[in-house]
């Protein structure tokens, strides 16, 4: 594997990134908005609050309020409990029916917070805002030649700074340095020409070396009274160039004869340069939480994702060992609606609830094995305690995604049509000193 | 009383079947060798049981009786298979002789395609060749009866109707083209394809009509090179850094020049390539060679076909399925199926079978589905899209050849050897002479044999 087209921040950055592991989607395109358990108590609807070190990934004018050092670290576990596809015709056919690997995946948020001064505040967030596995049977899913496993990678390095500028009114603002990479893997077909069916001739994968990007991000809190507050938060598009290396490992026919042919035409065994581009999307949210009374209150917040971004990806292979393709996305630009309760049972206990609904970005269109998304709606339950010296929070979510079927496909473009279902429960825990 | 009136109209109507304006209830389907489920240069049922109308049927009304010729193994003529990669060698399979197992039958078949059958002799013509099969003329009921008569004669509620291929493929397959003689006249074609389409008008049937594909552009035209190619690397031989031009009857072949399948015994024997290169220094024979006003003139011949075919079904109310277009795209593009992408290419390309002419089981399956989105989309119907699985993967019949995986030598993978035996087989059961003659005082179409070659 080269290394190369990376900094030597980005290689400083890569250990930690290898920390994380690539999950199942589980915010409406590859986003993940699960990045520490009292946000996800409410369902993320926590942009007019942002009191916690995840204030970095919510609202980076949340972090002006906080007024002790604090460093916090916690995990996510993804756990999809369905992950299944049944085929419609005319390919891959009714009989098709396939379940995904089961995926269980740990993943890590960080927050450290630093007061300065009484008015300037400073933050290192380590959050992982995308990534995406998708992973299927190699040897029968009838969609292998499109993809047997999808994996993106994507952790952000988030110093941010904050300002306090009234006792009511905080900003902050905060670079983004994502440290990323991708895997790609899927059977290479070809037409027997003994019995005229398609079988098996190669495995593909194509994996990048860990590449970064840049951006930035900006909050504001507003806490207009005791009963009302109100947030906007924005982070920047990242666009990450990916350079890395593809490998074919040919796959016997059971014919040596035609084997001996494809060892001569096809390039087994040896890297084969590859690069391709990736621009995240911006997103931004508005969030207004009501204090219903001392001990309830009230979120709502609507997000809005730039995912039109994520138009096409094209994999090229640099030396033109094998032909360039493009996976045709199109995605549109998508909000989803979050609401949050929080109810403070004493001074150091909280009890939270939360609703989303979670717009999938991706036309039908572009629904396949490769990322088969869908509308959702999730529905959340956190806990959190605090001691003298540390506090404690934890959160699960069930996310129902709505089944997604494709019957049609793009001009010119592979059908593979059929119904997608899944189903998820995420469990996080935060413990902060 | 109005109002009972339309609650009765919406609850027969939910009740009529889900098929809209079309009736399958006796679907009978009229055509040639493509409409038979022929492949690679035979007939055999354990092909043609997917023939396309057979899979229409299937999708229309599942478990419904349609009735096909039903050939034994090894088919007729016996179906080719590929014997070995090592300088490709497609030859029939063995075993036979054929039988029809379903005869005899006290009504026609339901799919009335006869290979080698143009136009006229849809219309016309009851014996010779495979129509003593198709329409089993052994048969007192029904000798002397054409395709078409015996279409009316079932009371169709719907045709199908792909035919015209066989009224140009011979000029392509043969090299020469003779009109009149391998090339049909377009006012003959049409006339003959107006009467098809009056005669099951009278019957009531709704009709569907294909036109044909241009036959310059199937694997049997476009799959050997006009180079000299070096059999050790299957690569085009390099003299100064250019490719050496093989030789035709009218010198080296020029840009557009097309030499056919057939013509690989030839190659194999040194005609056509320069002594200097190691062969005869021998022109390739006449029937090996399309030149490029020939093809020309095939084409023009297509495309008028065509417009034809989609006039008559225009002002019969029918469906136009474009095959033609299909597979113009097939070779642009190919056809993309989950991540695979079948070409025209011969033997790796999946939608053409060993003879270079007919589909594979995959081709017509997806040739299937093409019919059953025009008939949907033309009469309201719901005719589900057949699932393509079963050919992509195996499953259905397929054209299984022998596997010698002993045999190591590839490198001939793309200088195809096509039979003498094979090439005979596939010109005798579609009725194509292999030294076509102008009749007395006859004319040639366009620029063929006749003309200046280049």
């Amino acid at each position: 594997m080269r290394r190369r087209g990376i900094s030597l921040y980005g290689i400083a950055l890569s250990a930690l990134a290898l920390a994380a592991v690539a999950v199942p989607s589980y915010a409406a395109g590859f986003g993940i908005f699960e990045q520490g358990s009292k946000a996800m108590g409410m369902a993320g609807a926590f942009t007019a609050q942002a009191d916690d070190g995840s204030a970095m990934f919510h609202n980076a004018g949340g972090l002006a309020f906080l007024t002790e050092r604090e460093v916090s670290g916690g995990l996510v576990l993804f756990h999809t409990t369905k992950a299944e596809f049944d085929g419609a015709s005319p390919f891959p056919g009714p009989n098709a029916h396939a379940k995904q690997k089961t995926l269980s995946q740990l993943l890590p948020h960080a927050y450290y917070v630093q007061p300065i001064t009484q008015a300037w505040k400073f933050g290192l967030g380590l959050e992982a805002p995308f990534g995406l596995t998708t992973e299927w049977n190699p040897n029968t899913f009838a969609g292998r030649y499109i993809s047997t496993k999808a994996a993106v990678r994507a952790v952000d390095i988030n110093p941010t700074i904050a300002w306090q500028v009234t006792p009511t009114f905080g900003i902050g603002l905060g670079a983004i340095a994502r440290v990323s990479d991708i895997v790609l893997e899927r059977r290479a077909p070809a037409v027997n020409p003994f019995t005229q069916q398609v079988i098996d001739v190669a495995g593909v994968k194509l994996e990048s070396d860990l590449e970064n990007g840049y951006g930035w991000n900006v909050g504001i809190l507003n806490k207009v009274n005791n009963s009302f507050s109100w947030g906007l938060s924005y982070r920047s598009k990242v666009k990450i160039d990916y350079e890395g290396d593809g490998r074919l490992t040919q796959i016997s026919s059971g014919n040596a004869q035609l084997d001996a042919i494809l060892r001569t035409r096809l390039p087994f065994d040896r890297d084969l340069p590859i690069a391709t581009s990736i621009e995240y999307p911006d997103m931004a949210s508005l969030g207004l939480a009501f204090a219903l009374s001392p001990n309830l209150l009230l979120e709502t917040d609507v997000n809005w994702t730039g995912w039109s971004s994520f138009d096409k990806t094209t994999i090229q292979f640099t030396n033109n060992d094998l032909p360039s393709s493009t996976i045709r996305s199109e995605w549109k630009d998508v909000e989803n609606y979050r609401a949050g309760l929080r109810w403070t049972t004493s001074p150091t206990t909280e009890w939270r609830f939360g609703y989303v609904y979670d717009e999938t970005p991706q036309p039908e269109e572009a629904v396949s094995p490769l990322l088969p998304d869908a509308d959702r709606n999730g529905v959340t339950l956190g806990y959190g305690r605090k001691g003298n010296s540390c506090k404690a929070d934890f959160a699960i979510m069930y996310l129902d995604f709505k089944d997604r079927t494709r019957k049609k496909t793009f001009q010119g473009e592979s059908p593979f049509l059929g119904t997608y279902q899944t189903k998820a429960l995420l469990a996080s825990a935060t413990i902060s000193f | 009383m109005r109002r009972y009136s339309i609650v009765l109209l919406s609850l027969l109507a939910l009740a009529l079947p889900a098929l809209g304006q079309a009736d399958f209830t006796r679907y009978v389907a009229l055509g040639d060798s493509l409409t038979a489920g022929y492949q690679s240069g035979g007939l055999a049922f354990s092909i043609s049981r997917n023939s396309y109308p057979a899979l229409i049927s299937k999708q229309a009304r599942p478990g419904a009786a349609f009735d096909q010729p039903q050939v034994s193994e090894p088919g007729i003529p016996a179906v080719m298979e590929l014997r070995s990669l090592a300088g490709p060698t497609i030859l029939p399979k063995a075993g036979g002789p054929a039988r029809l197992e379903n005869a005899p039958l006290v009504r026609p078949y339901n799919n009335l395609g006869v290979p080698g059958a143009n136009v006229r002799d849809t219309v016309s013509t009851v014996t010779g060749g495979l129509h003593d099969v198709v329409l089993q003329s052994f048969s007192p009921a029904l000798r002397g009866k054409s395709a078409l008569a015996q279409a009316v004669l079932q009371s169709p509620t719907f045709v199908t109707i792909w035919i015209g291929n066989n009224d140009v493929l011979g000029a392509a397959t043969t090299g020469i083209v003779i009109e009149g003689v391998t090339i049909t006249p377009v006012a003959r074609f049409e006339a003959d394809l107006r009467a098809i389409a009056a005669a099951i008008n009278q019957t009531g049937a709704k009709m569907a009509f294909a036109n044909i594909p241009d036959v310059t552009t199937i694997p049997f035209v476009t799959t050997v090179p006009r180079f000299v190619v070096n059999p050790a690397t299957s690569q085009p031989v390099l003299i100064n850094g250019q490719p050496v031009p093989l030789i035709g009857p009218n010198g080296p072949l020029v840009a557009g020049d097309r030499v056919l399948l057939t013509a690989t015994t030839e190659l194999r024997a040194g005609k056509g390539i320069p002594a200097a290169l190691g062969g005869t220094g021998q022109p390739l024979s006449n029937s090996s060679v399309l030149n490029v006003a020939e093809i020309a003139t095939i084409s023009a011949r297509v495309a008028a076909y065509n417009n034809i075919i989609a006039t008559v079904a225009n002002e019969r109310g029918a469906a136009l399925v474009d095959v033609n277009g299909v597979l113009n795209r097939a070779a642009i593009s190919g056809i993309p199926i989950g991540g695979v992408t079948y070409t025209p290419a011969f033997l790796t390309g999946g939608i053409f079978s060993y003879d270079g002419v007919h589909p594979t089981s995959f081709g017509y399956a997806y040739i299937a589905n093409v019919w059953i989105d025009a008939i949907n989309a033309k009469f309201g119907t719901h005719v589900p899209p057949v699932d393509l699985s079963p050919f992509v993967f195996g499953g259905a019949s397929a054209a299984a050849g022998a596997l010698t995986a002993n045999d190591t030598d590839g490198s001939n993978y793309f200088s195809v050897l096509f039979s003498d035996e094979a090439k005979h087989n596939l010109f005798s059961s579609l009725n194509i002479s292999e030294n076509p003659q102008p009749p007395p005082g006859g004319g040639r179409g366009g620029r063929g044999r006749g003309g200046r070659r280049h």
